[in-house]
């Protein structure tokens, strides 16, 4: 008990007004008076995950590797939809009875309830887990004023898939510079080497601002920058112009992608043959699926005879896809591309934060953080991103990933996001509105959404 | 769809030489052979426009019925497919084969029978009170359940999640059926106090005067007639209670108990890329039971027959 | 007796079935028709009170006081509410942009309630005037519509006005020829946005408008018909001045239904602006609100402000329906 009430102390002022305003029930909670150990007493603790990024073997490894540290305690891994998982936050974090014990967030969404004081001061944790080694990014998503609330789980990069036959067949190769990408995709789409119609070069959405933002960001531009304590948008300064305007060039010349459409699903239109290129999360591999490879495998069959089918569309898909990541300005560097992921907490009303404390020991070890990245994702702790692999899409994940930024780590980041202030942006671009005057306009909102 | 189909509906009900009967507003029910024949044709236009109208509106359904039948990647290509004649019924399969579909069934079915059995009766025996007495507060009791459905709720699950959390009934069938109720209620108590106003209660006191209690006469002469208005509310509450996603979203968080609408949007993020061919097919799933519910209540949707109630 | 005893109904069913007067009886009906309340009344009202009073009553009362506090996220987490009078108030109601999103919301609630009113009442009147087989065609399309889950409807509706791939554009293209039409942007301007969204809203609200309205026809008696053909009424007569006064009651709910609902109309607009419309100059009342989300406070005096817009918009009706509830 002790020890739980001293972490509890070191919680900010926020946090400890939580516990008193809930202070009523705590006779409920079972703690003996007896339970002075440093053991924290046998208990049930519930994880959140969200979505499917953790794979099943994973999440045995965690119930298993759990509960055989910490005999007569369980762990309870309960499967949340990322769609939906904020008005779950708002109201189970926030009832002691309800809350899991610990919670996977989005790192757009960690601040917001970081802030909130809605997460268990993790600071003495820090360095235990991996300290400087942690993707940096998240680890400021996930932090108030210097105290780290918020660790980081996985993050996922995004990567350019071509296709290696139209590239050849237009005479285009590979691009080692964001200038060359541009070159590449209009010569590509002018090409059109199949004659399709409506054909882009590279597939680029009107509202698609994760791939945006990575020519704001890689000519040194920004979302939003933090001056003194107001946060102000930063579209309008002259790095993020000179991105922009390059944006501007593919919406007009490199693309015939809807201006009303986001950037769900790019892989359809490269399946339909209709774009030679698009950019998305590395696991978007699985996706591709060109007609010319189709074997038309009943997905349920799983003779010899089929798993040899499918083997083949898989090598037939690889062989006639390409991956890169986005180049950066000059040769040999790539490009800084937006990063999503994960951030891992422990909700302030958990009940058994000891346990929780375990669980996370458990994630941030050596041997997590390596499934995590022979599983394609970028774990929290770099040093273990080698076990990534080293095929194309691994290297392409892991460039991408290295030099990859978040959104700004700022409270009301969500907000904005929630606004849809970026999308809107960015359809204004690609409509050829004049990107210094709507860009003007959109700091102007931003500003007033983050301060 | 010809006139007289309609006809053996009624059979049963009506009273000496009042059958034959009645009527919608454009009804002939005098005249000669001709003007007889061109109703029963009149009547066979307005069938074929009902029918049209029914495809028409029904278009997106089928959309979503037959993409159930395609893998994911014959979903949006330029050429649409317009019949899946090649179609797979892989996509049923995989949902049928999905354990927690059934579980989350089983809730939903258990949700949405205790919310509409409560709803149904309690917003009834307020109708009643509604339009059958005169009482103090009367009047105040009908304009708060009119206001109370103009009130956004937007904000509102923050504080019935904490009620519910107070009581101990997250994640409990009980307690998102209180929640539901309440959101009916205002609607189905409304539409009732309708239903029974309009029943004129000179009827029931004829039926009095004939020796029934009042009670009696209730039950046999009034309720008959409000058989079409408890149908249609019924129908208003099921589907409200079938459907509803945000206030199960945030009270049903433990994975069991899940009610359908959550596990379809779980079905979205089942793979990192949804496959819509899988999501179609579940939702073509869930919406079966509204069918059926629809066709076993339907034939109490026709018309009261106010004679024939009043015979017993 | 409310309502329907006021209107023109030109004369009430005499009462169908021999009416033999029974001693001791009809002298007690009469009285006991204006049964003044006993208690036991109230005893039929409890049930329904509770559970409204309970899961909507409070959690109303509590979105209106803290629409006074400053209140969010952070409050959740037990920081203290403070009180900020009318803050919140002024700063929507002082922001030209909100004005703006009222005076769609107002004018697209508006257009939206009337055609589905219109629509609804055509197809309930047709439902009464055809045989089973098409009434009950009929009666399943519409309730497919209303009944399917909202997140496949909407998905499809999405794909229908797809700019690449919808059904829509290759109709018009392929069939009818109008080539330009062939990725028409469906959702980049507000008034075409508008439109599509307006088919969305009232594919899916006209089946409950159809049914309840359907109900309520069925409710008028036979009788009062035949005698009113009798008496020489014309078909149309016979509508206006039996059957609409005799549906009233289920109009009017089912109208004042429609414009609250019109007016916060949410999940078909969210749907639409997710799938790539412009966000801020498609918002409506619905979505605004959900922006501001995480401000509980903001969300709940927009709120207030809608409730009064609501009252605003049908108080002519909801006055005379208190009128005619009093007789």
């Amino acid at each position: 008990m002790s020890i739980v009430r001293s972490s509890r102390i070191a919680l900010p002022l926020v946090a400890v007004l939580a516990l008193t305003a809930c202070a009523g029930d705590a006779e409920t909670t079972p703690e003996g008076p007896d339970d002075t150990a440093s053991t924290p007493e046998a208990a049930e603790i519930r994880l959140w995950l969200n979505g499917t990024d953790t794979p099943q073997e994973l999440r045995d490894y965690l119930t298993e590797t759990f509960a055989a540290e910490n005999p007569g305690s369980t762990l309870v891994i309960e499967e949340q939809d990322w769609n939906g998982l904020v008005p779950r936050l708002q109201t189970a974090l926030a009832s002691e009875q309800q809350s899991p014990d610990v919670v996977e967030i989005g790192n757009t969404q960690a601040p917001t309830f970081a802030y909130a004081g809605a997460f268990a001061d993790l600071t003495d944790l820090y360095e235990e887990v991996g300290g400087e080694d942690l993707l940096q990014g998240f680890v400021e998503a996930g932090s108030v004023d210097g105290a780290v609330y918020a660790l980081p789980y996985y993050s996922g990069a995004r990567a350019v898939f071509y296709r290696a036959d139209l590239f050849e067949a237009a005479g285009v190769a590979e691009p080692t510079t964001l200038a060359e990408f541009t070159d590449a995709a209009i010569a590509l789409q002018e090409a059109n080497p199949e004659g399709t119609a409506n054909f882009s070069g590279f597939w680029f959405p009107g509202q698609d601002w994760y791939n945006g933002t990575a020519w704001v960001y890689t000519h040194g531009g920004d979302l939003a920058v933090q001056e003194g304590d107001q946060w102000v948008g930063a579209l309008s300064s002259p790095e993020s112009q000179e991105g922009l305007a390059e944006v501007q060039r593919l919406f007009t010349e490199a693309t015939n992608a809807p201006r009303d459409a986001d950037s769900n699903e790019p892989w359809v239109p490269f399946n339909n043959g209709e774009a030679g290129m698009f950019s998305a999360p590395t696991w978007a591999r699985w996706s591709i699926d060109l007609p010319e490879c189709n074997e038309g495998v009943d997905p349920e069959d799983t003779s010899p005879e089929a798993e040899e089918a499918r083997a083949a569309q898989a090598a037939c898909n690889d062989e006639h896809t390409g991956v890169f990541a986005l180049p950066g300005l000059t040769e040999g560097e790539a490009a800084t591309v937006f990063a999503g992921g994960s951030n891992i907490a422990i909700p302030t009303n958990s009940q058994h934060p000891e346990l929780a404390r375990s669980l996370l020991e458990i994630m941030f070890a050596e041997e997590y953080q390596t499934m995590l990245a022979e599983n394609g994702l970028i774990p929290a702790n770099s040093q273990y991103a080698d076990a990534l692999g080293d095929d194309e899409y691994a290297t392409a994940a892991l460039d991408a990933a290295l030099g990859a930024k978040l959104t700004p780590a700022a409270e009301s980041w969500a907000d904005v996001e929630g606004a849809r202030l970026l999308e809107d942006f960015f359809q204004q671009v690609a409509n050829g509105a004049d990107p210094a005057e709507a860009a003007a306009e959109t700091d102007r909102l931003i500003a007033d959404t983050l301060n | 769809m010809s006139a007289p189909a309609a006809a053996p509906q009624r059979a049963g009900a009506p009273v000496g030489s009042r059958s034959p009967h009645p009527p919608g507003p454009d009804r002939v029910t005098q005249g000669g052979r001709g003007r007889r024949r061109r109703a029963r044709a009149g009547r066979g236009a307005l069938g074929a426009v009902a029918v049209a109208v029914a495809l028409l509106w029904v278009f997106p359904i089928y959309w979503m019925i037959s993409s159930a039948f395609l893998p994911t990647n014959r979903l949006r290509t330029p050429e649409p497919t317009f019949i899946p004649l090649d179609g797979t019924l892989a996509n049923f399969r995989r949902v049928l084969g999905d354990p927690t579909f059934f579980s989350s069934f089983r809730v939903s079915l258990a949700v949405t029978g205790l919310t509409l059995v409560a709803a149904i009766l309690f917003a009834f025996l307020a109708a009643l009170a509604l339009s059958r007495f005169r009482f103090r507060g009367r009047r105040s009791f009908v304009v708060a359940v009119l206001v109370v459905q103009m009130i956004p709720a937007e904000a509102l699950f923050i504080s019935q999640y904490q009620m519910l959390d107070t009581w101990q009934l997250v994640n409990s069938v009980l307690g998102l059926t209180i929640v539901y109720v309440a959101a009916i209620l205002p609607f189905t108590i409304w539409m009732l106090r309708g239903f029974v106003a309009g029943v004129p209660i000179e009827l029931e006191e004829a039926a009095m005067v004939d020796g029934l209690s009042r009670t009696g006469a209730f039950f046999r002469i009034t309720f008959p007639l409000l058989a079409p208005g408890l149908v249609a509310s019924g129908v208003y509450g099921f589907l409200q209670a079938w459907n509803e996603y945000t206030l199960a979203l945030v009270v049903m968080t433990d994975p069991a108990r899940r009610t359908l609408p959550l596990w379809l949007q779980g079905l979205v993020e089942a793979n990192r890329a949804t496959d819509w061919g899988v999501v179609m097919a579940g939702a073509t799933l869930i919406a079966v039971p509204v069918i059926v519910f629809f066709l076993v209540v339907q034939h109490r949707m026709t018309a009261g027959l106010v004679a024939g109630a009043v015979k017993g | 007796m409310p309502a329907a005893r006021s209107t023109p109904v030109p004369a009430l069913p005499a009462p169908p079935a021999p009416v033999a007067p029974a001693p001791g009886v009809a002298p007690g009906g009469r009285r006991r028709r204006r049964r003044p309340a006993n208690l036991g009344v109230y005893l039929l009202l409890v049930p329904a009170a509770i559970p409204v009073l309970v899961g909507l009553g409070y959690p109303l009362a509590r979105q209106f006081v803290i629409s006074f506090q400053e209140y969010g996220l952070a409050q959740q987490f037990g920081r203290p509410a403070e009180w900020v009078g009318l803050d919140n108030y002024v700063t929507l109601l002082t922001d030209p942009y909100v004005w703006g999103v009222i005076a769609r919301s107002v004018a697209f609630c508006l257009v939206n309630a009337a055609l589905t009113m219109t629509l609804g009442m055509a197809l309930a009147v047709l439902m009464r005037s055809v045989g089973r087989a098409a009434r009950l065609t009929l009666q399943v399309g519409m309730l497919l519509a209303w009944g399917t889950p909202v997140l496949a409807t909407t998905t499809v509706w999405q794909w229908l006005f797809d700019s690449q791939y919808g059904v829509i554009n290759w109709l018009l293209a392929e069939p009818l020829g109008v080539t330009g039409m062939r990725y028409h942007s469906w959702l980049i301007e507000p008034a075409s946005f508008y439109l599509v969204a307006t088919v969305i809203v009232v594919w899916m609200s006209v089946p409950f408008v159809v049914f309840t309205v359907y109900a309520g026809l069925l409710q008028v008696p036979g009788e009062t018909m035949e005698a009113a053909q009798l008496d020489g009424a014309s078909g149309r007569q016979r509508f206006w001045l039996i059957t609409i006064p005799m549906i009233k009651p289920v109009l009017f709910v089912v109208a004042l239904l429609q414009v609250i609902w019109d007016l916060r109309v949410f999940t078909q607009i969210h749907v639409l602006q997710r799938a790539g419309a412009p966000t801020r100059e498609t918002h409506l009342l619905g979505t605004y609100i959900y922006s501001l989300a995480k401000e509980f406070s903001m969300a709940g005096a927009m709120a207030t402000i809608m409730l009064v817009l609501t009252l605003a918009l049908t108080w002519f009706y909801i006055r005379r329906m208190l009128r005619e509830e009093e007789m």
